[in-house]
């Protein structure tokens, strides 16, 4: 439409729009598969820059994108040994070497596309004579290939200057002399470009050019360790598949003594013939690396899993390292004199927790809220009771026992009955509250005797049918 | 239940001495009207209305009480920083003065909104019954230290409300009442004067704690005990002494707010005169100036009889107050005007204090704010230059102290948005989705939250949380409003005789400096208390700078109300509806109204002023006004009385005074009714009619003889006015300020146009409007430059010697005063010799030389913007050791030594929009000019070939939103201004389009209309069908509508 074009008349970008005349690859895709067709680069080094943009359909991609950049670059180094990360989005790859060796630049474009998809990343790439320039064209969003460095600022010239990601302020200030592309800025002054906007970017513009060295941290490999383990004959014993982990297990402990890290959470898969595998997953109480240790819990956690078919093969993946906090072995053992109980209690969470799961072991807080069933939560064990919502209030007369859920009496004569008749031993306390969350309560209670003398807790609803429950029973 | 069965004959007798109002913000859920009304439906002997640190709520609950017959005690809850608690009741008018300097002392000590008490400030306490607030557990040695305090004046509380340890708290509270001698007596700590409140309670509870009501935990109260109980109730909790004690207590409570005595100031009678002879003095030095040859009798016999009823009423020392303040502005040269018919009054006339002659203003209600029944004081609104009230206010304070002056509260209420946002905090919804909330409520959706709203906005509204938000949401909204906190009145100064804190509580305010009373000025108003409305308007102060910047340009001198009178050009312009920039009469609502009432005179202005009001709108007037005045529809009257009334006014009520007038003449009103009338006029909306006054009103109307038809009509016509009616004396002084305002646009249109734009902001219109219709008359208007400007924009001799406009500096976006204040010093020595010579010489900041080279002010030094930024960037501050010699040096050097980069010019619209984003308005062509090819293309046509075309065409066009209002009169009706090259197109956009098109009519700034044309009486409107957003075609051009409702 015409008017989307007059548009332009306003927008400060007007002169980018003419970019798009840049020829998108130079070789044409068909020839690709013949290697030596493509024509030899004429420069020193030649870098593939790769801007990723996180799946959208994904959820929360955005905050993984820096993970999956990562696992890229793992994967990178497939392509060449000299890989780097330029964090937030950017990750980088020296490829002259290896041009030959996976088809040309379309070869190399093609295999990092796939690794990019494989992350759940779209990328865009771009081959240039220098890092910048070529993470600079994929951040623009142009997937240049530009294979010699005479054609090079040539090409660069029309990218916008957003692509160096320069601080805002400075970008505004640059806009305010009329200059919004690498190529208007390459044509000012230099001394006057430096004294006004900065040296370091002038020597931005140098490393863009590759008229100054621009040196890049090498990206070393991966963090997580991920073993597996076939078996020489198939096994169904537990205790025979603990004693065939061991070796995986000692593989993970000197793994994460090298990074001085412990793990938080321990996978072990068990792989069957004709079956999807039967997994575990230990979750620690504190960062653990001992593997005696570990073998131990995933005894405990072995013990309680069936197999539905003999296992050939078994997996450890670890979740994160995280550093482990090294403290010196203690002298006195736990419980001893002098020893201290939180690592034993510590121990025991761990070993209850291998056993009945994650979640059949909490904590308890007190959470302040007027009515009873809220007043109080499961909380992580080993949390500090009562922390975070404040010491818990010191009401009157509640029982410690509390009934999962009221349970309603009986009545005679508008008391109520519990195995008997029951006496109200107190006067009303009166609850009314919790119109926010759709649990409003209304109600009257009591302490009421039954006819052993047992303390009960009672209420009554304020509300019409105005019935009689049983809430709990004091110790 | 079982056991204190034993009846007892006698019954019950209660009064609650410990209660909260929603006047202590966020704790307490009901207005004081509803717990007044509560209490005495449930037969309580007396309610003392205890608002923590604060009588804010009192007037009201006192008018309340009075009404229905209540005894209300006045008193207050106070926590002290010891963490002891107790509420002060005023026994008698001196514990109240008391009560009240202990507010005011507490108040003053912390910042606003909260207050600081320690028990040495508890000294000057008497004449008070305090009762103690126990606390948890409670402190024996509290109430030892209270009862020696105040011996034989103190009270426990005991406030059972079902803890479920009643009947321990009894016992321990009677054994600590043992022990100290200290007798108990019953309180409920009531918060809702209904169980149903607790809800509203629980929130307000966790707004006040900026906490999520889940997490609100031990915070909120367990239950809804807090409420006012019935007596039968209370029987069965308390024991029965405890009970009547509360009643014995309210019995020795005798202070009425009946009793407070305003007194005025007495300082500015001379000695050896009463407030009277000195009053009279004043008063005819002033018939001597205003009338040389001689006062007319008729005069004479109405300034008499205006003096007598202020002498009776002895309201002489407000006058001398108000002549007092307005005599120093007229020393200070600040302009000023009275307005409200005390101010149109002859005396008022005399004094100085209106310029509005009274025989050329018609007969103005002098009782109006002057009424013998009501025994209110009279009401005077003097408005001030609103740039130099301040001076005024200062005054104030030095001549009467800050001890006897302050300003009125104004109590702010819930409003929709308000209550949403505050809400949804509390029901934990996060800041976006708060914000959207808020939001679906858009300024003109009135207070109905309808679903379909709520689904727009992306909420399901059978979402449980917002079924349980917005019940509570409209209990914030409801009528009379829900108080949030105390904000200070735009200019209502309470002035007293003695110390002001003995009468009401003074607090500090927001802004540093000033203190308000607790009270808003109908709470003032409802006691009688003086009140001077020190306004600031900004039509003062453009008037004086363009007196000023005419009097430099030609020498001549003009004063307002002075101008030449009943010009004809300028009337000529009006009628034409040319009225930009004129004071009240430049909105568009008045500039539709302006061709067809053709004004050809001062009163004609008087009745535009107040026609275009939703008042006269709604009661139907202007139409049978307008037919009268141009002779289709015949002038009757159904009596000569009537007739003496309407008659300025063709026979229609336009005005509030005639309403009122009316009632007197053909109900039988006395002017004491008749003011009893416009209040209930007033809130008749919110409380759902004038109940008695209007069967009196038909009632008088029949036995004089009226038809039942005209009775109705006056009484329809009279509703109409409701809350809009607008007084005669407002609109006089009004209309004097057109006039002036319209005879400078007419004569000295560079001038008005800089003096309206050295005052901004004021007025309707911004100043690319005003810019452009100074243009568009012939005004030569020259840009920001360095070199030239001032900081205000000024008057410089073009070639014809017409004065031609230079726009000052102060329009540039980011330009600090001060740093414009060294430029223009430094340009005095000698010009700038480049940029790098400017920012050494004035010292300017990089912002400053930045705002400087955005707004295109170096083009002399420096060429384009571009290498106006270029030069800004090289550009570097002298270090403080420099040797001025050398930098100078160095200065020239340096500007010519660098080599001139490689920069490309702006493009034009690139110029526009920078023009736009510094200046907020273009000398260069209109942005819509540069989109006119693709507008074309798109068959869209421009505002000034609309205007010619027939009615009814069928027209599509595009402009840039330059206003949007939704007057509350007009039934959901939004009028847009649209602007293009070619001149304005107003368009009318009636509910059901509106709701359709509704992001586009909100959010557009170019928007696209297609319409009819609708011409009547030579005002044309668009009349919207469809509308579409178009702003993504301005790219990033700044502009910004001004939305009105």
């Amino acid at each position: 439409m015409r008017a989307q074009k007059s548009a332009d008349l306003f927008a400060p970008d007007a002169p980018q729009r003419t970019a798009q005349a840049v020829p998108l690859a130079p070789v044409p895709p068909h020839r690709s598969a013949a290697p030596a067709a493509a024509p030899p680069a004429r420069c020193a080094e030649l870098w593939l820059g790769v801007r990723v943009l996180a799946d959208a359909e994904q959820p929360h991609a955005a905050q993984k994108i820096l993970p999956a950049l990562r696992r890229l670059a793992t994967l990178a180094q497939r392509l060449t040994p000299r890989v780097a990360l330029a964090p937030p989005d950017g990750l980088l790859l020296e490829v002259k070497g290896s041009l030959h060796l996976f088809g040309g630049a379309d070869g190399l474009r093609g295999e990092m596309d796939a690794a990019c998809a494989h992350c759940g990343l779209r990328g865009t790439l771009a081959l240039a004579p220098t890092p910048l320039a070529a993470l600079s064209a994929a951040r623009a969003g142009r997937p240049l290939v530009v294979l010699d460095s005479a054609q090079l600022i040539g090409r660069l010239s029309p990218l916008p200057l957003t692509a160096l990601r320069w601080p805002p302020g400075l970008l505004d200030r640059l806009a305010c002399i009329g200059v919004r592309t690498i190529g208007q800025a390459l044509r000012l002054p230099r001394a006057g470009f430096a004294h006004r906007f900065g040296a370091a970017q002038l020597k931005d513009l140098d490393r863009l050019t590759g008229h100054a060295s621009d040196p890049r941290e090498r990206f070393e490999g991966r963090m997580r360790f991920r073993r597996r383990r076939e078996l020489s004959f198939e096994l169904a014993s537990r205790t025979a598949l603990l004693g065939e982990l061991g070796p995986l297990l000692g593989e993970l402990e000197r793994f994460l003594a090298a990074r001085q890290c412990g793990v938080l959470t321990l996978e072990c898969r068990l792989w069957h013939r004709g079956r999807p595998p039967s997994r575990t997953v230990l979750r620690l109480a504190a960062p653990l690396a001992d593997a005696a240790r570990l073998a131990q819990l995933l005894g405990e956690r072995l013990g309680t899993l069936s197999l539905p078919a003999p296992v050939h093969a078994c997996e450890l993946r670890s979740g994160l390292p995280v550093p482990r906090g090294l403290s010196s072995g203690e002298l006195w053992q736990p419980g001893e004199h002098g020893g201290s109980a939180a690592a034993g209690s510590l121990e025991l969470i761990e070993r209850l927790r291998a056993r009945l799961g994650s979640e059949a072991v909490h904590g308890l807080a007190c959470v302040q809220d007027h009515r009873p069933e809220a007043a109080w939560g499961a909380t992580e064990p080993g949390a500090c009771p009562g922390e975070g919502s404040g010491a818990c209030r010191g009401v009157a007369s509640r029982p410690l026992w509390l009934l999962p859920s009221p349970r309603r009496l009986t009545e005679r004569g508008r008391l109520p009955r519990y195995r008997g008749g029951l006496r109200l031993a107190s006067e009303p306390e009166r609850i009314e509250t919790g119109g926010w969350d759709g649990a409003e309560v209304a109600r009257d209670y009591y302490i009421g005797l039954d006819t052993h003398g047992r303390r009960l807790w009672l209420f009554r609803e304020r509300n019409p049918p105005h019935h009689w429950y049983l809430h709990g029973v004091f110790g | 239940m079982g056991g204190q069965c034993c009846p007892q004959t006698r019954p019950i007798r209660y009064a609650e001495l410990h209660c909260l109002s929603n006047f202590t913000f966020l704790r307490g859920a009901s207005h004081p009207r509803d717990l007044i009304a509560q209490a005495a439906a449930l037969g309580y002997t007396a309610l003392a209305l205890t608002d923590e640190c604060s009588v804010s709520g009192i007037v009201r609950a006192h008018v309340a009480a009075k009404d229905l017959g209540l005894k209300l005690i006045v008193g207050s809850e106070l926590r002290l920083a010891c963490g002891l608690k107790l509420v002060a009741l005023a026994a008698d008018r001196h514990g109240y003065g008391r009560l009240c300097r202990l507010i005011t002392r507490a108040r003053r000590a912390a910042a606003k909104g909260a207050y600081h008490l320690t028990r040495t400030d508890l000294d000057d306490l008497d004449h008070c019954f305090i009762l103690w607030l126990p606390g948890e557990p409670p402190c024996a040695a509290e109430a030892r230290w209270l009862a020696q305090r105040f011996p034989g004046e103190v009270w426990i509380a005991v406030e059972l409300l079902r803890g479920g340890a009643d009947r321990e708290r009894l016992e321990t509270l009677r054994r600590i009442g043992r022990e100290t001698g200290l007798p108990l007596v019953a309180g409920g700590d009531v918060h809702m004067h209904v169980r149903a409140r607790r809800r509203l309670q629980d929130a307000l509870t966790a707004i006040r704690h900026n906490v999520p009501i889940a997490q609100a935990g031990a915070r909120l109260y367990p239950n809804g005990e807090r409420y006012l109980r019935e007596r039968e109730r209370l029987g069965r909790l308390y024991p029965r002494e405890l009970l009547d004690e509360t009643v014995s207590i309210a019995r020795r409570c005798v202070f009425c707010l009946d009793e407070l005595r305003y007194e005025y100031p007495r300082e500015l009678v001379p000695p050896g005169e009463t407030p009277g002879t000195h009053l009279r003095k004043l008063t005819e030095e002033g018939v001597r100036r205003r009338w040389p040859q001689g006062i007319p009798p008729a005069e004479r016999a109405a300034l008499e009889h205006e003096l007598a009823l202020i002498a009776e009423l002895g309201y002489e020392p407000y006058f001398l107050t108000v002549h007092d303040i307005v005599a120093f502005a007229r020393r200070r040269g600040i302009l000023c005007q009275g307005r409200g018919s005390a101010a149109n009054s002859r005396v008022c006339y005399c004094l100085g204090v209106t310029a509005v002659d009274p025989q050329r203003g018609a007969q103005l209600m002098f009782e109006r704010f002057i009424s013998k029944e009501r025994n209110e004081p009279p009401d005077i609104d003097i408005d001030f230059e609103h740039e130099r009230r301040e001076e005024v206010i200062q005054y104030v304070y030095d001549k009467y102290g800050r001890e006897r002056t302050a300003i009125a509260a104004t109590v702010i209420m819930y409003r929709p948005r308000s209550a949403l946002r505050d809400l949804g905090k509390a029901f934990g919804l996060d800041a976006e989705r708060c914000a959207r909330l808020a939001g679906a409520l858009q300024w003109w959706d009135g207070g109905n939250v309808l679903t379909q709203r709520l689904r727009e906005a992306g909420f399901d509204p059978a979402d449980p949380v917002l079924a349980r938000l917005l019940p509570l949401a409209h209990e914030l909204i409801a009528f009379p409003g829900f108080p949030r906190h105390l904000s200070q009145h735009v200019g209502g100064f309470v002035i007293s005789a003695g110390r002001l804190d003995e009468l009401v509580p003074v607090e500090n305010a927001a802004m540093a400096g000033r203190t308000v009373v607790q009270w808003d000025k109908d709470d003032l108003d409802a006691l009688g208390l003086l009140k001077v409305d020190l306004l600031a308007l900004g039509m003062l102060t453009a008037l004086r700078k363009a007196f000023e910047l005419i009097e430099r340009f030609r020498g001549t001198r003009h004063a307002l109300g002075a101008l030449p009178a009943e010009d004809r050009r300028v009337y000529e312009m009006i009628s034409r509806a040319d009225t930009v920039g004129v004071f009240q009469i430049e909105s568009r609502a008045q500039m539709a109204m302006l061709p067809r009432l053709r004004p050809k005179e001062y009163y004609d202005l008087v009745i535009e002023v107040a026609i275009v009001r939703p008042g006269p709108i709604q009661g139907d007037m202007v139409h049978p006004y307008l037919r009268r005045r141009q002779g289709h529809e015949a002038v009757s009257y159904p009596s000569e009385a009537v007739k003496d009334v309407l008659s300025r006014t063709l026979g229609v009520p336009i005005f509030q005074e005639q309403v009122m007038r009316l009632a007197v003449v053909a109900a039988g009103f006395t002017p004491g009714e008749a003011d009893q009338l416009r209040r209930a006029m007033g809130a008749w909306k919110r409380t759902g009619g004038i109940g008695h006054l209007r069967a009196q009103l038909l009632r008088g109307m029949a036995a004089r003889g009226y038809s039942e038809e005209f009775a109705q009509r006056i009484y329809q016509q009279m509703m109409g006015f409701a809350d809009y009616g607008f007084p005669e004396a407002h609109a006089a002084s009004f209309a004097l300020l057109a006039y002036d305002s319209a005879w400078l646009k007419c004569y000295e249109p560079a001038a008005f146009t800089a003096a309206l734009l050295n005052s901004q902001p004021m007025g309707f219109y911004a100043p690319a409007q005003l810019v452009r219709d100074a243009r568009a008359h012939g005004v030569q208007v020259r840009p920001v430059s360095v070199s030239e400007s001032d900081w205000d924009c000024t008057l410089e001799p073009a070639a014809d010697g017409a004065p031609a406009l230079r726009l000052g500096l102060r329009l540039v976006k980011g330009l600090r005063s001060n740093g414009a204040a060294r430029l223009l010093e430094a340009r005095r020595q000698r010009a700038f010799a480049g940029v790098q010579d400017l920012a050494r010489r004035a010292g300017l900041t990089r912002g400053d030389l930045e705002a400087l080279a955005a707004a295109g002010a170096l083009a002399a030094l420096s060429g384009n913007r571009h290498f106006a930024f270029w030069d800004v960037a090289g550009t570097e501050r002298p270090l403080p050791l420099e040797r001025p010699a050398a930098v100078a040096a160095q200065a020239a050097g340096a500007d010519t030594a660098q080599p001139l980069p490689l920069l490309t010019a702006p493009t034009e619209g690139q110029s526009i929009v920078a023009d736009y984003a510094s200046l907020g308005l273009t000398l260069g062509r209109h942005p819509l000019a540069l989109l006119r090819g693709a507008l074309h293309g798109a068959q869209l046509r421009g505002a000034g070939d609309i205007l010619r075309l027939e009615q009814g065409a069928w027209v599509r066009v595009a402009g840039i939103v330059l206003m949007r209002q939704r007057p509350p009169a007009a039934n959901g009706v939004t009028f847009l201004t649209l602007e293009d090259e070619t001149g304005q197109v107003n368009v009318i956009v009636w509910e059901r389009v509106g709701e359709q098109y509704r992001r586009a009519l909100i959010d557009s700034r170019l928007l696209e209309v297609h319409g009819r044309l609708q011409r009547e009486e030579g005002v044309a409107h668009l009349v919207a069908r469809r509308l579409i957003d178009r702003s993504a075609l301005l790219g990033k051009l700044l502009t910004r509508s001004r939305d009105f409702h």
